[in-house]
């Protein structure tokens, strides 16, 4: 875990510095729209969305040399759980992204750029108050807003399935306000 | 299925007795058995208990009591000696009699008028003996074709439950079972999730929601083939909660492959999807009315959860519920007699079963205070709901009547069992 920190802490300082060297280099185009399209969200060096890692003119990929590479324990195939990406939470009946979700998401996106072979399935979770289908939509709107997150910091679109389980596989099956927090959740099942 | 019945001179004005229901006292005294073998004793004793059971559930007659029963001399089955039953203060008599032979059971019912000696319904079963209760049920049915409602005693209930989850995986699948509760059987065996089944208007199919390809999409049983069939898969996009119409021809379902939860209609076979609700809100959960002109379903566009219908082809939203915080899974009532929507409500932080009368707008609780209950569905002739309720900790289906008067909860046997949908 601290190796993966600290790794991930390293590459974070490369892309930083070569994205301030691709600014201060080029003249860049206007944004896309002047009324502030979202075509152009995470692309325009005046928004202030973060940067793109994946790809994009402004930022050379990154190979495997100096990370741990291929080398990462994927989540349990047969029940999704477990995994290298740690699971982010919601308030109740609410699909919004509170600002430790955002951070924890940038973590994720910085290990999946250094993992290019990892492909994740983002489920969104509930707590089991409400009715299943309710919780189905939630659950996906969960999925959908981590997953549009890693997008927008450049992870590529066909790496990322969002799935919705609703209330139907709770990570804690008790029913008290300690579980509904660990339940409402999106969890990153991954795999190579 | 089982049973073949063959009517023996039915009176041509039978159901004019049976115009002032609440007046009718039935006695049902113990089916005799046609030889003494224990067999034949075994079918007869379910066969009372059940037909017993089944007409009581109805909800129509009144009975007499099994002690008044017992202080009477004993049935002679082909000469009943009415004057014994008048002396009870019996207007109806049913008298069963059963014959077990091998792997075979008969059974013969008669319904007489008790004033008159006059025979109302005659009627002979035959079939494979593993099942008494089925002919009971078969019974209990057709002593309701001698008033105007449709009897539920033949009448399905799908289910989902997590009753064979293998260890570490929250496997789910769907599940039949008789009305009340007896003779569960399995429909999916995919070890995924499966949910939220849904009957067709015949009754042989059942659309559901699996996860057997990864994420959510819509599927068709054909419970009595075996074999299903994908409704939704391969076009981007989860799909579920699934609804026939009630003339089966299109199936309504909540879909996100336009990039938010909407309400979307398909053709029964899959084909032909169209978006009909375009809110930046979630619509899910929905459900048509007895016509087929309307849908009914949850949307939370004002901020909360509530339930909206519109017409069938997307127009006309109007909002349905108006008091509370929290109102979702609506269904409405396939009674051509009340005009009603069941739905689940969050009330003092617990969700419970209500009504709303669409007529007079008034809203009547089914289920109050002793756990959750969600998911309604109306019995075919909507008056009858089903539910899933929580009590000690595990989720059970429940019934009541459309007053919900009388709440109670079904055998249903092992796990956690949820999202009934009772079916024809």
């Amino acid at each position: 875990m601290v190796r993966r920190r600290l790794w991930g802490l390293i590459v974070l300082g490369i892309m930083v510095s070569l994205s301030f060297h691709a600014c201060g280099g080029k003249k860049r185009p206007p944004a896309v729209a002047q009324g502030g399209s979202s075509s152009s969200y995470g692309r325009d060096a005046s928004s202030q969305a973060p940067l793109p890692l994946d790809s994009g003119p402004d930022v050379q990929p990154i190979g495997n040399d100096n990370t741990t590479g291929s080398e990462f324990e994927a989540s349990d195939p047969l029940t999704g759980e477990g995994g290298p990406l740690e699971d982010i939470h919601f308030p109740y009946d609410q699909a919004v992204l509170t600002e430790e979700a955002r951070g924890i998401l940038e973590k994720h996106a910085l290990w999946l750029q250094n993992h290019r072979e990892a492909k994740v399935v983002v489920e969104g979770h509930c707590d089991e108050r409400g009715t299943a289908e309710y919780n189905l939509a939630l659950g996906d709107k969960r999925a959908r807003a981590a997953r549009d997150y890693l997008l927008s910091l450049g992870v590529a679109a066909d790496r990322l399935t969002g799935v919705s389980y609703g209330k139907e596989k709770p990570l804690d099956p008790a029913s008290n306000e300690e579980a509904w927090l660990k339940n409402r959740r999106a969890h990153f099942t991954v795999s190579r | 299925m089982w049973v073949e019945a063959r009517a023996q001179q039915p009176s041509a004005d039978a159901s004019l007795v049976f115009e002032d229901l609440g007046t009718q006292r039935f006695a049902i005294p113990d089916c005799i058995p046609k030889s003494g073998d224990e067999a034949s004793r075994e079918a007869c004793r379910t066969l009372t208990q059940v037909l017993k059971s089944d007409l009581q559930f109805e909800n129509l007659f009144k009975f007499v009591p099994d002690n008044l029963l017992a202080a009477i001399p004993p049935l002679n089955p082909d000469n009943p000696n009415m004057i014994d039953f008048g002396g009870i203060n019996a207007s109806i008599l049913v008298v069963t009699r059963a014959q077990a032979t091998g792997s075979d059971l008969s059974v013969e019912m008669k319904v007489i008028f008790v004033k008159s000696g006059r025979v109302m319904l005659a009627k002979r079963y035959s079939g494979k003996a593993d099942n008494p209760r089925v002919f009971a049920h078969q019974a209990s049915d057709d002593i309701m074709t001698l008033t105007q409602y449709r009897g539920v005693a033949r009448t399905k209930i799908a289910f989902t439950s997590d009753r064979d989850a293998q260890a570490n995986r929250r496997t789910k699948e769907i599940y039949i079972m008789d009305y009340d509760g007896f003779n569960p059987r399995r429909v999916t065996v995919n070890r995924s999730l499966n949910l939220l089944p849904a009957w067709s208007p015949d009754g042989r199919s059942l659309a559901y929601v699996s996860y057997r390809q990864g994420g959510p999409e819509v599927f068709l049983a054909h419970i009595y083939e075996g074999r299903s069939q994908s409704l939704t898969s391969g076009k981007d996009g989860q799909a579920f909660a699934p609804a026939f119409s009630p003339d089966g021809k299109r199936i309504a379902y909540a879909s996100s492959r336009g990039g938010n939860m909407e309400i979307w209609v398909a053709n029964a076979d899959g084909t032909g999807a169209r978006r009909l609700t375009s809110s930046p809100g979630l619509d899910t959960a929905p459900f048509w009315s007895p016509t087929g002109n309307e849908i009914a379903f949850t949307s939370d566009r004002s901020g909360t959860p509530q339930i909206y219908a519109m017409d069938s082809e997307g127009l006309n939203v109007r909002r349905v519920t108006t008091v509370g915080n929290w109102n979702d899974a609506p269904a409405w009532s396939p009674s051509k007699q009340w005009s009603e929507i069941a739905y689940t409500s969050r009330l003092d932080g617990g969700f419970e079963i209500a009504v709303k009368n669409l007529e007079s707008g008034e809203v009547r609780q089914i289920t109050q205070g002793q756990g959750s209950c969600e998911y309604p569905t109306w019995a075919p002739s909507g008056r009858h709901l089903a539910f899933a309720c929580r009590r000690g900790g595990k989720w059970q289906v429940a019934v009541a009547d459309r007053l919900g008067q009388r709440v109670q909860l079904l055998p249903a046997g092992a796990g956690n069992n949820v999202y009934p949908d009772w079916g024809p």
